[in-house]
């Protein structure tokens, strides 16, 4: 038998990533998906928006992936006073050395949680989104580069939103997924109440890895085999996403429910992302099932009606679709 | 009511559907695809507004950004009613009359943009590929050359691509439109016609006379008049075009001995010559002289002569491609011109014996007298003829005399000699002494004729060059020489050989000064180009030899080769058919052959899937290999490593990268041995 996935020895890297995901599991109890797609939305080089009330594990999550990966965590708190120098940093003159010292902010870590991003309002949002774009801070005429790897998990309340800035549909695409962590099952949550605060675990937690082996990680996801079978797939998914007229690729503004399809960028994105699932996935391959199991998260904030409502639609956009 | 209405709908749905922006965008390339090679046909207003027509519509379909829910621009259809009268108009005024080709050729092509500026439904689109094929024909009322031929290409395969794309419309449910696809598709459509082309090609009878008539206007085509004065030859002299082109059977005669001979003129009014009116034909032949059979195909001229060495034997064989079939007829007349019943419009091919002989036996020895003309004016060359003739009185000394004043009193043979408008011949001979082979032929005949020697000017192609097995005279080596009646026989001389003798010896490029304006291809002889030049003369003419020039008879040849009897009907309808039926299956064989290789896990899950779906478990449509066999085997659970097996050899081959074909050959016996482990669905059904 020479069946390639299952007869190969599982590859380092999946049972490596099998670790980090066992080891994610016992801070974030019973949300072995988010967690996934949180893993993988950091190996496709992405960065990830969480948009959930408060108090169900968002920054826990951060915080332990940043432990297990051995990164360098910071927290920025969105408030509306916040300026774009409290973000990226300042320089400061420093009276010894008769020059301005550049004191780097918050932003440059390895994984930087920006919570409650909608309180900020725009100037600084736009300063944040920029530095994830671009992986690099411009300042005083000087170009710093971010840590690499760089990511950003950013959360939003949906709910309340009086006062707030909501991230404008173009500012959205800059991330690469958008879930929902909701509230955990009874199980679950008996064992949060049983086991107590997480939180008080996490200095415990051993680095099972560091930002090096991090970007082999990254490196592998661009390795993994996409076939022209499941670009066929891609596309048709695209194509369902811009709702089909007689006409195809104008019909972007299709009178179908739709009123926003996906762009080519996020078809690249979505792909990406599908790889980064088969390799947690252990698979050499990305199959129609790693692209089904990363759409919501990525087409869902990109899709009209804000992330619950789009991630509903890419839902039966899904089932809409059949395999090529 | 309202059922009234849905089913009126209904019925007409398909054909009033209206296009999109990409239909409509691509119906606008194959229609400039279809205009281009008749363009260059057409006046130039006709070509550029046709074109232009259909540019406008492309260029006002670009979706309007503020209301994106709108149909395609299109143009009020008032306004096209409008064009299409001013077109009519401007068309008749163009062409001066309007039912005609031409004419009509030239409205079809504007109409055909008029209806796409206003094409919105699915029946204008299917309309608008019907005129293109139409209008793709027209280029071959013009030329039935390769190059035409090629021309026509793209649009062919672009009528596959818009009728691809105005299918494809109408079921684009979840598949994007890929273009390169539908081009490539069109393309192996075509390859795939290409030996079905060929079989009727070869067997579907010729007729002898077409159904209908290539329909001819009038055209103006380069070549030997009916009349020569100063100025025509050495104009004509710097054009490449082919006037025919010969095969001899057997060995080509030397250059000297290459005079083809053409119109023949023996009136003179000082300034033309022209022929005389009737052509009385004359059967004797002239015996002397070695034969050479050769057969000529003749570019078409719109003129009745027909070209042959000196001197021709009998009337020619005629083979093809005369327009008005079998009626044609060609004659020799008395002055030795061969000549045809109707005009050559159509490439025509003939064979032809002549005797190279520089001279023949007058039919009657009267015939001279009629050949003493002088003409008006020209008299300084008269007087110092008649001077010369009493100082000389032998004919032959005389004709020796004149031809060395042209050698030796610096005459010069040039290709642009001035324009002499007044006594012409006395200018010629006595002021500029710069000309080309009519005023030395003219010159030479006239003093001839002062001096008693009947004599007349001849007009033909003087050489040739070879290529490959066959020979090409070109316009550029049209020539004039002089025939005398000395002694009862017709004489050539050739008064420009004793001025240029290398006209005759090399050709054109070697006779003329350097710096002298020269036809294209007598520049370049030698180098690459030329040779570029001829090897796609040489395809072009097996094109005509073998492809335009397969008319009824050759077809009958090649069938009695066969062994076919052409008057046995049967044979041949068995014969398509039983090849037309292996073509047909040697193709769909091939495509499911081709499709079972690459695609035979395809084929294998497909069968899995029904098996599954009659067991009671049918797979979702968007459903992947992994996620069924999880819930095939989570069904039964007893059969989980064969489902297991299944799903991961069958996603490995289709989304896999296996490259090895044994390694391919390995996941495809596992996956067929694991779904041989499956019970039938009648067993499976129970067993859960």
């Amino acid at each position: 038998m020479t069946l390639r996935p299952a007869s190969e020895p599982r590859p380092p890297t999946a049972i490596r990533l099998a670790q980090v995901q066992a080891q994610l599991a016992r801070i974030v109890v019973g949300k072995d998906a988010p967690l996934r797609l949180a893993l993988a939305c950091l190996l496709a080089r992405g960065h990830l928006l969480i948009e959930d009330i408060p108090g169900v594990g968002k920054s826990t999550l951060a915080q332990a992936l940043a432990a297990t990966l051995g990164l360098k965590y910071s927290r920025i708190q969105f408030t509306s006073d916040l300026l774009p120098a409290d973000v990226l940093g300042v320089s400061i003159y420093d009276e010894r050395n008769q020059a301005f010292r550049f004191h780097p902010g918050p932003i440059f870590s390895a994984v930087v949680l920006a919570d409650e991003i909608n309180r900020a309002p725009p100037k600084t949002q736009s300063a944040l989104l920029e530095a994830m774009e671009e992986r690099q801070v411009s300042l005083d005429g000087q170009t710093r580069r971010l840590p690499d790897p760089f990511f950003v998990i950013a959360t939003q309340n949906p709910i309340e939103q009086i006062g707030a800035y909501p991230l404008p549909e173009s500012q959205l695409d800059r991330f690469l997924m958008a879930i929902e962590l909701g509230y955990p099952d009874p199980a679950a949550e008996r064992e949060l109440l049983v086991g107590g605060d997480r939180r008080a675990h996490l200095g415990e937690l051993p680095p099972l890895a560091d930002a090096a082996t991090l970007a082999d990680w990254q490196r592998e996801v661009t390795e993994i085999h996409v076939a022209p079978a499941l670009l066929d797939y891609v596309q048709a998914l695209l194509a369902a996403s811009r709702g089909h007229g007689s006409d195809g690729g104008d019909a972007s503004f299709g009178e179908s429910g739709t009123r926003r399809g996906l762009s080519p960028r996020a078809g690249l994105m979505l792909l990406n992302a599908a790889r980064a699932h088969a390799l947690i996935a252990a698979r050499p391959m990305a199959l129609p099932e790693d692209v089904q199991a990363v759409f919501p998260a990525v087409a869902g904030h990109r899709l009209a009606g804000g992330t619950r409502a789009g991630a509903a639609q890419a839902q039966a956009l899904l089932r809409a679709v059949a395999l090529p | 009511m309202l059922a009234r209405r849905s089913r009126w709908a209904g019925r007409t749905a398909p054909s009033t559907r209206t296009l999109g922006t990409r239909e409509l965008r691509w119906l606008g390339v194959l229609l400039v695809a279809a205009q281009l090679p008749q363009a260059p046909h057409l006046p130039i207003w006709v070509a550029v507004a046709g074109l232009a027509l259909v540019l406008v519509r492309v260029a006002i379909l670009r979706t309007d950004p503020w209301r994106p829910q709108a149909p395609p621009a299109r143009i009020p259809s008032w306004t096209l009613a409008v064009f299409a009268i001013a077109a009519a108009i401007a068309v008749r005024q163009t062409f001066g009359y309007f039912v005609g080709r031409d004419p009509s050729v030239a409205f079809l092509y504007i109409l055909v943009a008029i209806k796409y500026l206003e094409t919105r439904t699915a029946r204008d689109a299917t309309l608008l590929v019907c005129l293109a094929c139409f209008l793709l024909m027209t280029p071959f009322f013009y030329s039935q050359s390769l190059v035409a031929a090629l021309a026509a290409l793209p649009a062919v395969v672009l009528i596959g691509v818009a009728l691809d794309v105005l299918a494809h419309a109408q079921s684009i449910a979840t598949r994007t439109f890929q273009p390169g696809v539908a081009l490539r598709r069109s393309a192996v459509l075509m390859l795939q016609g290409l030996p079905l082309a060929f079989l009727l090609f070869v067997f579907f009878p010729r007729l002898a006379q077409p159904l209908w008539g290539l329909p001819t206007d009038w055209i103006a085509r380069s070549g030997l008049s009916d009349s020569m004065s100063p100025g025509q030859i050495s104009e004509l002299s710097l054009s490449d075009e082919v006037a025919f082109r010969v095969e001899f059977d057997g060995a080509v005669p030397s250059a000297r001995d290459r005079y083809w001979r053409g119109p023949v003129f023996a009136r003179f009014d000082g300034r033309t010559w022209s022929g005389m009116p009737f052509g009385v034909p004359d059967r004797s032949t002239p015996s002397d002289g070695a034969i050479v059979s050769y057969t000529v195909t003749l570019e078409p001229n719109e003129r009745r002569s027909l070209f042959a060495l000196e001197l021709p034997a009998a009337p020619p064989v005629l083979q093809s491609g005369s327009a008005s079939g079998r009626d044609v007829k060609a004659i020799i007349t008395r002055d030795r011109q061969v000549l045809l019943s109707t005009p050559v419009t159509q490439a025509l091919r003939y064979t032809q014996r002549s005797h190279l002989a520089a001279s023949y036996p007058a039919a009657s020895p009267n015939e001279g007298r009629l050949l003493l003309g002088l003409g008006e004016g020209n008299p300084r060359t008269i007087a110092f003829a008649r001077a010369l003739r009493r100082e000389v009185p032998d004919d032959h000394a005389f004709i020796a005399a004149i031809l060395s004043k042209f050698r030796d009193e610096n005459f010069v043979y040039t290709l642009t000699p001035p324009f002499y408008d007044r006594d012409p011949v006395d200018l010629f001979v006595f002021e500029e002494r710069r000309g080309f082979c009519e005023h030395y032929a003219s010159a030479f005949a006239l003093m001839l004729r002062a001096a008693g020697i009947p004599a007349r000017v001849v007009t033909g192609y003087q050489g040739g060059a070879t290529n490959r097995d066959y020979m090409i005279v070109r316009q550029s080596d049209a020539h004039a020489w002089t025939e005398a009646l000395l002694d009862g026989r017709w004489t050539r001389f050739d008064p420009t050989a004793a001025v240029a003798p290398s006209r005759v010896e090399i050709g054109l490029g070697g006779a003329l000064r350097a710096g002298e304006p020269l036809p294209f291809l007598a520049r370049l002889d030698g180098t690459w180009l030329t040779r570029v030049q001829l090897a796609w003369d040489a395809f072009n003419y097996d094109w005509r030899r073998n492809v335009i020039g397969f008319n009824r008879e050759r077809q009958r040849t090649l069938w009695n080769d066969w062994k076919l009897d052409p008057y046995a009907p049967w044979q041949i309808v068995l014969l398509v058919a039983g090849l037309a039926g292996t073509w047909a299956a040697l193709v769909v064989g091939g495509l499911m052959w081709k499709r079972r290789k690459q695609e035979r896990a395809l084929v294998l899950w497909d069968g899995l899937n029904r098996r599954l779906a009659r067991a009671g478990l049918p797979r979702h449509p968007y459903e992947g290999p992994i996620a069924f066999a999880h819930r095939a085997a989570a069904r039964w659970p007893q059969f989980a490593i064969a489902f297991t097996a299944i799903g991961e050899s069958f996603a490995a081959l289709r989304y896999g990268d296996v490259p090895a074909p044994r390694e391919r050959e390995a996941l495809l016996a596992t996956l067929k041995r694991a779904i041989e482990v499956l019970p039938p669905p009648g067993t499976l059904r129970g067993a859960s």
